[in-house]
């Protein structure tokens, strides 16, 4: 669970990493014109794109505003939107279109659209609210009859769109999502700071494999971890947290001057052995009661299916029978799938790190 | 939170390192990916996105086996305690296979919903499916979407299928080309509404849902038991074969005939292993007070010759066919609408007229019906009803059961300044909403002729008027249901109006009266109805002594034998209600 300052700074992180523009920024929200790079990852427009891409045009990209505390920028928004409805009260004030005649609610609903524009805009010289932001996407009547497909006059260039990005939203899991696809695979450098390019002696790198493995111990429940850990490929040596160690050190993607990298006395597919290796090993000091009791639990339904199929296996009919035995296998399957336990492994980042040797 | 592993049925060839007393599974992708990229030199990634990376997956890490996670990401959904119960129940103590029985009204979507919301933010469920009746699937949709954040699509065309959580209606999924398409795929969970359906085993609904190859699985239905035992033991076969025994065991340690169970307390328990069912008045949930008024009204002299003369028109008509309930299924529309107001009477004596022949000695009469209809100027239940908004001054809804009615009052109470909204049934969707949102704005009234079907929530109201009453109980149910429900947090106010000497305010006894159904909140009301309909549906049974009953008396009486046997019925129904959780 992230708190709003936390998600605001994951969100900040990101826009910044792919050189969006930001607009304006609150510590409840961003306005933020995306960079092209951003803008393939989270708009989901592939269409345009190609069309981009073919034809060489300049991309038009959108703009957001990402809420991260909904609540607090509704109070600021609804202060500035006061403020500035006293002067020209007449311009945000709803139709009075309570009539509902079939026929009319098409009407009723372009004038509903119409106030809501007039209120933003009446609300932009207090500063709050940038001009067309539109209100929440939940609270439009249109978008909840196209459910979440975006309708169609609030995006595109020109027009904010309003989201709001709290720890459980698409967003924030997209941006994550994205973030992992630009960044897994890595290749780094330590910064040997200034000193280092003026000095006489060629400093030493050691070059790491480092891979953050998630572990998933998954029966009919599941729990995970996540390591951090790398080996050395000079000496061999495996450092678990390998996180901590990087945490005090400027990385660079670029070979900086006058270093060196040693030798490789492992090559990387020895390296990962060596990782895999250590990472089981770690694992066999876990407790295992949670598979245990799994198994226990799977023996139970497997006895239970099998005592109610053993009376309807004995059918004469050779193909009522095989059909049940069928039904049978495929109920013993699922039952397996559902709690055998088991543990897979997978890698979310990884690559080399190329640090001066100690 | 991304997905990088999913589990899927077991095969031969899973790696086991000799260390884990688990099969355990190494992916190995990013080495060839890593290798690739020294080879060509790059592209590399940014440092800054690998550590959001990382600390994306850290924040949504599982770290314990046994404690819910979707409340975390859960914003702005509060749900109930016996809610967030009945998630924890399904995953740590039935293992994501369980029937979700709660009566009508206490949220199994929303309990669905969390369970699915778990799994997925659990990464042990990607691919789902969720089978309900054609009218929910956008309502589904809807609220998976806005309330758990969950990327549900409703299934339209064939390639919606592709998509990792669809919701269809059954009758689309078990039909060709659609049924080998699903048959062919592996569902980490499977959810079904309406899951009484499948009481049958023969029917394809149930061997359907038995070939689907699926993981976990909900059945959601508000009447497990409706009316065998042997119905419920085919439910949870389909869940868990053997759960009770085989058909033979189960036969002998439970059930003494069909409707009647033994070894109750062991039922229970077994049931409860598979089933939950929260009912409504027990546990947290509270549910605000019904309060009923009644309000007896005397029909002015021009509407009584009115109901005097269409009821002598049926009742003749009746007689002269013989008796012939299916043909005059109109007469008794007409007679139910003279309750109501002239205009729908005016509305069904035209077509009726229309539809006879030019010569037709009936004519004549019809038309000095529609003469009569001229004579009435006022409507003296709009009136009242006029005056009771007025007092009240708060938001309410009106129901009719007719069009016209409800475009007359519309007109009626436009003319006098109270700001109204419609709602009926053939409106789409998107206009529905719309009326809603009105109605909860800045609209004072609701006049709505549909109550049933999906999704009105009206908790913010809590007056209603029943401007004329269905004759079918379960109506009523879903008319106050649509007020009277979770999130209600004043006692609801119900205005019956009844014209006085008409057939209405026999009705009205009978459903007031006889079975309470007013103020009892009747969670079998179905149940009693489908054991009362076994002969014949409650409403014809209420038309044929409407037609046949020659004096007040008789009618009061007849009407009295059936609210006897309801009442007999219901409390029936109580007493045998004890065998489920």
């Amino acid at each position: 669970m992230l708190s709003p300052v936390e998600v605001r700074k994951q969100v900040m992180d990101y826009l910044e990493a792919t050189e969006c523009t930001i607009l304006e920024s609150s510590p409840v929200h961003v306005t933020v014109k995306l960079s092209p790079r951003a803008d393939r990852m989270l708009t989901d427009r592939p269409y345009y794109w190609g069309f981009v891409e073919r034809t060489g045009v300049d991309p038009e990209t959108l703009s957001f505003s990402f809420v991260f505390d909904p609540q607090k920028y509704d109070e600021l928004a609804a202060q500035a939107a006061a403020q500035a409805a006293r002067p020209r009260s007449g311009g945000a004030s709803r139709p009075a279109a309570a009539d509902a005649l079939p026929g009319q609610a098409g009407a009723a609903a372009d004038a509903e659209a119409g106030a809501e524009l007039g209120a933003a805009q009446a609300a932009a010289p207090g500063g709050a609210l940038p001009p067309g932001v539109s209100a929440a996407p939940e609270d439009s009547i249109l978008a909840r009859y196209f459910g979440v497909v975006p309708a169609l006059p609030r995006i595109g260039p020109g027009m904010i769109r309003r989201e709001d990005v709290t720890y459980g939203s698409r967003r924030l899991r997209q941006i994550w999502s994205a973030a992992r696809d630009e960044g897994k695979c890595l290749q780094l450098f330590e910064d040997p700071g200034l000193r280092q390019r003026t000095t006489l002696f060629s400093a030493a790198y050691e070059p790491w494999l480092a891979v953050c493995y998630k572990v998933e111990m998954t029966c009919d429940l599941k729990r995970e971890e996540l390591h951090f850990i790398a080996v050395s490929l000079t000496s061999g040596l495996i450092v678990p947290d390998f996180e901590a160690r990087l945490a005090s050190k400027e990385l660079t993607p670029r070979l900086p001057e006058n270093i060196h990298v040693q030798p490789s006395e492992l090559g990387i597919k020895d390296g990962a052995d060596r990782l895999e290796g250590y990472l089981t090993s770690k694992l066999a000091l876990l407790d295992y009661t949670w598979a245990e009791e799994a198994r226990q639990r799977l023996e139970l339904e497997l006895s239970i299916v099998d005592i109610y199929y053993a009376e309807l296996l004995k059918e004469e009919d050779e193909e009522k029978r095989l059909s049940i035995e069928e039904q049978y296998n495929r109920r013993r399957q699922e039952t397996s799938w559902q709690y055998e336990p088991q543990i897979a492994v997978s890698a979310v980042t990884y690559g080399l790190f190329h640090l001066r040797s100690t | 939170m991304t997905q990088l592993f999913r589990n899927s049925l077991p095969h031969e060839n899973v790696t086991s390192a000799p260390l884990l007393p688990v099969p355990l599974s190494i992916e190995r992708n990013w080495l060839h990916d890593l290798e690739s990229r020294l080879d060509k030199g790059g592209p590399w990634g940014d440092w800054r996105l690998s550590r959001l990376a990382v600390q994306g997956e850290q924040s949504g890490l599982v770290t314990s086996f046994d404690e819910l996670q979707c409340m975390k990401h859960l914003n702005g959904l509060s749900p109930l305690p016996h809610q967030l119960d009945t998630a924890h129940k399904v995953l740590f103590q039935m293992s994501g296979r369980a029937i979700l029985a709660d009566e009508v009204g206490l949220g199994k979507t929303i309990e669905a919903g969390l369970v699915l919301k778990e799994y997925l933010v659990r990464g042990l469920v990607s691919k789902v499916l969720i089978l309900v009746p054609a009218s929910l699937v956008l309502q589904w949709v809807r609220e998976l979407n806005a309330k758990f954040g969950i990327s549900a699509v409703a299934q339209k065309k064939a390639y919606s299928w592709g998509n990792d959580i669809v919701v269809a209606s059954m009758d689309t999924a078990k039909r060709d080309p659609h049924k080998e398409m699903l048959l062919s795929q592996e569902y980490d969970m499977l959810i079904i509404d309406e899951a009484h359906k499948l009481k049958n085993k023969k029917s394809t609904n149930y061997l359907f849902v038995q070939q689907l190859r699926k993981k976990y699985c909900l059945l959601l239905t508000a009447t497990p038991v409706q009316n065998d035992l042997g119905e419920l033991f085919n439910l949870i076969t389909l869940l868990k074969p053997g759960q009770l025994g085989n058909q033979g065991d189960f036969a002998t340690n439970f059930v003494v005939d069909k409707r009647q169970p033994k070894n109750e307390v062991q039922l229970r328990g077994e049931l409860s292993k598979v089933m939950i069912r929260n009912r409504r008045g027990e546990g947290p949930v509270n549910f605000t007070k019904r309060k009923v008024r009644n309000i007896p009204l005397t029909l002015s002299a021009e509407e009584k010759e009115l109901y005097d003369g269409v009821t002598a028109f049926v009742k003749d008509q009746y007689q002269e066919a013989g008796g012939n309930l299916s043909s005059m299924l109109s007469l008794v529309t007409l007679q139910r609408e003279v309750c109501s107001s002239r205009d729908a009477v005016f509305v069904t004596l035209v077509n009726l007229i229309k539809k006879l022949p030019a010569d037709s000695p009936k004519r004549e009469r019809m038309m000095g019906l529609l003469q009569t209809i001229r004579t009435v100027k006022t409507n003296t239940k709009a009136e009242k009803t006029m005056e009771l908004i007025q007092q009240m001054n708060e938001k309410v809804i009106v129901f009719t059961e007719y069009r016209a009615t409800q475009e007359y009052l519309l007109q009626y109470f436009r003319e006098h300044g109270l700001q109204c909204v419609t709602y009926s049934g053939g409106m789409n969707r998107g206009k529905k909403d719309w009326m809603m949102d009105l109605f909860r704005g800045r609209a004072q009234v609701m006049i709505a002729t549909e109550a049933g079907g999906e999704g009105i929530n009206l908790q913010f109201c809590h007056h209603m008027i029943n401007f004329d009453l269905p004759w079918n109980p379960m109506r009523v149910e879903q008319r106050i249901g649509r007020v009277h429900r979770l999130g209600q947090e004043n006692d609801v106010v119900i205005y019956n109006l009844s014209t006085e000497g008409t057939i209405e305010e026999h009705i009205l006894h009978l459903l007031h009266e006889k079975i309470n159904m007013f103020e009892m909140v009747i969670g079998g009301l179905d149940v009693i109805l489908e054991r009362f309909e076994k002969k014949e549906s409650l409403e014809k049974s209420l038309y044929k002594i409407v037609l046949e009953a020659r004096t007040d008396e008789e009618l009061r009486s007849s009407l009295d034998d059936i609210g006897d046997t309801l009442s007999e019925l219901t409390h029936a129904d109580l007493d045998e209600s004890e065998v489920a959780p």
